[in-house]
């Protein structure tokens, strides 16, 4: 029973990675209107950036979040520029061929210059158990939730209470009519893309910080997780996205329980399916803008 | 309407047919003419390739779904035979055809849930059980070999005649492709293939005349499978070894991005992007590492400046937005 209980645990503490990861993508399918394979590559190259910041100014949480967020932002532009800008009126998978191929650029330019290897990353927060007994939960999991629920609450003011919020959700709502409004439609197409690719940095850096590792390769999976919870809310809709992650988590974590760990991946693709099978259009309330 | 088009239908018949034997007399007489094993196995690796990218053609380029993990059809086959031959002793001759129904019958597995779904939906899932095969082959412990893979494939006999050389394996593959090529481009003619282009130019259209698009969906995507598994039980005797990390997703990229650099919905086109793609590898090998960056900044380029591909049809579907809707109102785009 007390192994089921820190299963879930960790369960949960992993759900909101991928809660975070899923938040950023719907964010960004919602914004730009095109499906992006991007987000696990943009999740690795966050990952990779706090490394370089944690080994440069030391173990500071703080600026690993600046450096991964600031460094997906900024690769956020790269595939606007790249996929997006010219392909509005196209048909749609010219953008997503076209998200492919910088998904494969920037997975081998990094396995090329930073390495193909494992980097250890470790001891960025001390290793603390609270609890009682064997179950409890680590420092890293207290963080880990902690960061993801107050960004969540601070992009969820973001969107509700700025006038920046009100124009993505205008631009994500429709692009025609936020236009007749006067807003300009591609700044803000393009601001959605960064924020969205930066939350998927940071959860890149969250994961990274959790297994205390990190590989060229990793963006493969994650940004098939991403996907994954992101279709429970029909790949617009944040809230049932970061639900979809939180149930991936701990769906994924029980489910190791019942066969070795080598199978991760596999809950992952069944839910997808599961999800697939009896609510293809996910739980979103609003008509939004399909895939 | 391509130029290739024009020029075919340009071309009398008789015509055709002798350029087409002619071709197909020169590539059975190509390793008397350059008896070089380092070409033959360049050769080996076109003409299995060129079946890989045109079975992915069938499913990207003819009904239009989108499949990004076409590397885990191809890895059943592989497997598939290796597992028939090493631990069965089947012989070749008969693993052959049994890996392609195995790879056919998880096509229809892969299928069978998508069929209501579209476009992102399906390529994802695609690309997850590409990936999903391949680690259920890498954790199958005894039976698959594990992360060690398996070795010592024996080679096929016919009669008594070892069949161990690149020179033989280049006779197997050119009769595989042709009888591919040959079989598809009946089949693109007929009945089954019209309905497949129909689903690919509108499916809502081609379901109120009467097409059972979920059918010819799931037919479609187990003709695709199936083509890959032949390949991939070709490609394990000729190999000898294989393990789960030959069947990775870049696999998948890699014969994706000979369909689209070719161009998708083309008989010719996979044909003239696997030969690309192989030339450019061997010309890149001595900076291996940049291989897939260069695919990748090719697939960029072609959706850039030529989305149809090198030999597609302007008119296509395939074709950017302000091609094809040449003279009408630029939204019509969007409605796709």
């Amino acid at each position: 029973m007390d192994y089921y209980l820190s299963q879930l645990i960790n369960g949960i503490c992993q759900g909101s990675i991928y809660a975070l990861m899923a938040i950023g993508y719907s964010v960004v399918v919602g914004v730009v209107g095109l499906v992006t394979f991007t987000h696990g590559e943009v999740i690795m190259l966050g990952a990779f950036a706090s490394y370089f910041a944690f080994q440069i100014f030391g173990n500071n949480l703080f600026l690993g979040i600046v450096a991964s967020f600031a460094a997906s932002a900024f690769i956020g532009i790269f595939v606007y520029k790249v996929c997006y800008e010219r392909f509005f009126d196209a048909p749609r998978h010219i953008s997503l061929i076209c998200t492919i191929g910088v998904s494969m650029l920037l997975k081998n330019l990094t396995q090329i210059f930073i390495g193909a290897n494992n980097f250890p990353l470790l001891e960025i927060i001390p290793n603390r158990f609270f609890g009682w007994g064997t179950v409890g939960v680590t420092l890293v999991q207290i963080i880990v939730i902690v960061t993801v629920v107050s960004l969540s609450l601070l992009l969820f003011l973001f969107f509700n209470k700025t006038r920046w919020g009100v124009m993505l959700r205008a631009v994500s709502q429709d692009k025609k009519a936020a236009a007749l409004m006067g807003i300009n439609v591609k700044l803000t197409t393009l601001a959605g893309n960064c924020i969205g690719c930066g939350l998927g940095g940071i959860a890149g850096m969250l994961l990274a910080i959790y297994y205390q590792t990190l590989i060229a390769t990793m963006g493969g999976s994650a940004g098939m997780k991403a996907f994954s919870a992101s279709v429970l809310g029909g790949l617009t809709d944040v809230p049932s996205a970061a639900l979809g992650g939180l149930c991936l988590g701990v769906i994924e974590n029980l489910g190791i329980t019942v066969s070795s760990a080598s199978f991760r991946d596999i809950f992952a693709f069944i839910f997808l399916l599961l999800v697939l099978l009896f609510k293809p259009e996910g739980f979103a309330r609003k008509k939004g803008v399909r895939p | 309407m391509s130029y290739a088009d024009l020029i075919l239908r340009k071309t009398p018949a008789w015509l055709k047919f002798a350029l087409l034997g002619g071709l197909f007399l020169f590539l059975l007489a190509f390793p008397r003419i350059y008896p070089k094993s380092y070409a033959m196995g360049v050769m080996c690796r076109i003409l299995m390739y060129t079946i890989l990218a045109g079975s992915l053609n069938v499913i990207n380029g003819y009904s239009g779904q989108f499949n990004i993990g076409h590397a885990g059809f191809y890895c059943v086959g592989a497997y598939c035979e290796a597992i028939l031959a090493t631990r069965f002793g089947i012989t070749f001759w008969i693993a052959l055809p049994l890996s392609g129904i195995a790879a056919a019958c998880v096509g229809l597995l892969v299928s069978l849930p998508t069929l209501r779904l579209k476009g992102i939906y399906l390529a994802i899932v695609t690309l997850g059980s590409s990936e999903i095969i391949r680690l259920l082959f890498l954790n199958g412990n005894d039976f698959t070999g594990g992360p060690i893979g398996i070795k010592n494939i024996p080679s096929p006999y016919i009669g008594s005649f070892k069949i161990s050389k690149s020179v033989h394996f280049y006779y197997i593959f050119l009769f595989l492709a042709a009888i591919f090529f040959f079989l598809t481009y009946r089949i693109i003619k007929s009945r089954v293939g019209r309905a497949w282009v129909s689903i690919r130019e509108d499916e809502l259209a081609a379901k109120s005349l009467g097409v059972e698009t979920s059918r010819y969906k799931a037919s479609n995507f187990m003709y695709g499978a199936f083509w890959a598994g032949i390949a991939g039980a070709a490609f394990a005797p000729y190999f000898k070894f294989i393990s789960s990390d030959m069947f990775t997703l870049d696999e998948g990229f890699n014969i994706l991005s000979m369909v689209i650099i070719g161009g998708q919905g083309t008989l010719i086109g996979p044909i003239v992007g696997s030969i690309i793609v192989n030339f450019l590898t061997e010309f890149l090998r001595p900076i291996s590492q940049y291989r897939l960056v260069v695919y990748a900044l090719l697939i960029i380029v072609m959706m850039w400046i030529r989305p149809q591909g090198l030999v597609g049809a302007s008119n296509s579907i395939l074709a950017s937005g302000r091609i094809r809707f040449r003279g009408r109102k630029k939204s019509a785009g969007e409605t796709k």
